[in-house]
């Protein structure tokens, strides 16, 4: 027997696909996702997903470009090769300020386009839903609540039953 | 929440800031008379720090309306009422202006608010504004007559739109009629350029003329930057107390609060920005006609660190970098006492920044000689009298506009929008 990735289920119309989310959540399932051609709003929340951790990565960076632009400046004004300009210091955080910021700007995109691929788990060239030729149709109008076999409380019949419950239909077994 | 109660509680708040106004007016206005009959200038600028604080907010606010008209903004539309209501203070404030330019025509030494209005004042090191050959060449923009025009020009341009936007916005209330919105957009993308020249003319004549040797051309860009964080910090108390106490309950969401915020993030930034690149210019030119406006703010004329170092200081990291980094996180921008607290921050730290610009100046040495003194940083009864004097009849203003008009644009085509927005 083929190792199983999970069940999907499809939803009739966006306000039941929302619903149903909300009813997964609150099951307690915790490896699960839904998928849409379009933005749900609200749907994070109906989800319980926590708020992205994407501005961690942007402010780390942007502590980083700061950093990095005050060090490489002093070491090359100041400490490798010290130039005397317009009789002002070699070092004061003033003048390299436009180059701190610049790189806090730069570094801060940098841990935004970062932390987006690495909280996405991205570059993702393959995954087992692909396997079901129903969730190809979700980028037409399909809607899908999949609930992967990883989660501690999947059980093959059980899930099922509670995907019927809520108002999935076509219900799939998807492999790995 | 019917309209009489409403009325009559706006009432009452009115009431009790006029009466509030009125006491610290007339405490102001001693404080002045006393500056008047001294020659003593701080008093006076106890006005001026409070009319440009209270000017700012309103001038901002009125910078906001006409963006969101010209962008077709949606989601402001509740909020854009109530900036509305504070826009009457405009009038008001003209009045409040009016004791400043009574000071050139009136008093013996026109130049004892701002000294280039007396030929006569003498200036710390080198002769008299007569002789000065930089005052020469300013002579023709900074004049006494051409001074009052513009004075009272730049509050005409502030009246005029604020007046018309209000009318057209409360004239849809009651007839529904689309075509004030149209009316009101088009004047916005005019009424920008006009507010922006006015408000630039205006920090240059007011502010920057005290220490008229000085030359910047960043200082306008400084106080519309300043102008739009007093308005949004404003904005958020004001419709939070309406939505705590008064008409917006259940009414503002969060989600209005979070752009607002996001937009103070954005101002302060900006602000930062301009300030600093003003700074930086100068800094980088060396040259002395400019850099002695920073050196006064830092440094005796002995070199040693003056009341004013410790200002800047609070400036850079009380005004900028204290809200930055507490607006960068989503909570303080939902949750309402800490958005709250933040513009609480913001405002405090805008009329430091006012006293920053306005207070110190060079005075002339006891000795007459090459050196001068620094007219130091400090905190009178009149700054509070002048504050509370003027904010108590804006507020005034803006509760008796309360009365007039609908809480909300309720025939606005964008107020279904705007009372559902999102996130």
């Amino acid at each position: 027997m083929t190792e199983k990735y999970g069940i999907i289920a499809s939803f009739p119309d966006t306000p039941s696909f929302f619903h149903a989310a909300e009813k997964v959540r609150d099951a307690g399932y915790k490896k699960w996702d839904t998928y849409s051609s379009f933005p749900v709003h609200g749907m994070p929340e109906a989800q319980g997903q926590a708020r992205s951790k994407v501005p961690v990565f942007t402010f780390l960076g942007g502590i980083t470009g700061f950093t990095v632009g005050l060090l490489m400046v002093w070491w090359m004004n100041a400490y490798d090769y010290p130039l005397i300009i317009r009789g002002q210091p070699f070092f004061s955080p003033v003048f390299p300020f436009p180059i701190m910021y610049e790189l806090t700007i730069l570094l801060a995109a940098f841990g935004t386009l970062g932390g987006m691929f690495i909280t996405n788990l991205l570059p993702q060239h393959y995954s087992p839903l692909f396997n079901s030729d129903q969730f190809l149709e979700v980028s037409g109008d399909r809607l899908v609540i999949a609930i992967e076999a990883r989660d501690g409380q999947y059980d093959a019949v059980a899930t099922r039953q509670f995907l019927e419950e809520i108002g999935g239909t076509d219900i799939e077994e998807v492999s790995a | 929440m019917s309209s009489d109660t409403r009325n009559s509680k706006g009432s009452q708040v009115g009431l009790i800031a006029l009466v509030v106004g009125i006491v610290g007016i007339v405490i102001a206005l001693f404080g002045f008379k006393q500056g008047w009959d001294t020659g003593e200038v701080r008093p006076i600028m106890s006005w001026l720090i409070a009319l440009g604080f209270w000017l700012s907010i309103a001038v901002g606010m009125l910078f906001l309306v006409q963006i969101w008209y010209v962008f077709h903004a949606r989601w402001p539309t509740i909020i854009r009422r109530q900036c509305e209501h504070f826009m009457a203070a405009f009038p008001y404030l003209l009045v409040l202006f009016l004791p400043l330019l009574a000071i050139p025509f009136l008093h013996e030494n026109p130049g004892l608010l701002w000294k280039w209005m007396d030929g006569h004042n003498e200036l710390p090191g080198h002769g008299t504004v007569a002789e000065d050959p930089l005052y020469a060449w300013k002579s023709p923009f900074l004049n006494i007559p051409f001074f009052a025009i513009r004075g009272i020009g730049i509050f005409v341009v502030f009246i005029g739109v604020a007046t018309l936007l209000r009318k057209w916005s409360f004239d849809t209330d009651t007839t529904g009629n689309i075509n004030n919105m149209h009316k009101a957009r088009r004047l916005s993308s005019l009424g920008l350029f006009l507010t922006a020249i006015a408000m630039t003319l205006g920090s240059i004549d007011w502010f920057k003329s005290l220490e008229y040797h000085w030359f910047s051309t960043m200082y306008g860009v400084w106080f519309f930057a300043a102008c739009m964080r007093a308005a949004l910090a404003s904005i958020i108390i004001l419709t939070v107390i309406l939505a705590c106490k008064g008409y917006l309950k259940g009414i503002l969401k969060q989600a209005h609060r979070y752009d607002i915020a996001c937009m103070m993030l954005a101002f302060t930034v900006f602000w930062a920005y301009i300030s600093f690149s003003q700074y930086f210019l100068i800094y980088s030119a060396n040259i002395p006609e400019e850099t002695f406006w920073y050196n006064i703010r830092e440094k005796n004329f002995d070199g040693g660190l003056n009341s004013w170092w410790w200002v800047s200081m609070g400036l850079i990291f009380g005004h900028f970098l204290t809200p930055f980094l507490l607006l960068l996180w989503y909570k303080t921008k939902v949750v309402i006492w800490r958005t709250v607290g933040v513009s609480i921050w913001i405002l405090a730290f805008h009329l430091l920044d006012l006293y920053w610009n306005i207070i110190p100046g060079k005075l002339v040495a006891p000795d007459h000689g090459a050196g001068y003194l620094i007219r130091q940083f400090s905190v009178s009864i009149y700054d509070l009298a002048a504050l509370v004097g003027i904010g108590g009849i804006c507020i005034f203003a803006m509760c008796r506009s309360m009365k007039k008009a609908e809480p909300i644009p309720v025939r606005d085509p964008n107020i279904l929008t705007s009372i559902n927005y999102t996130e």
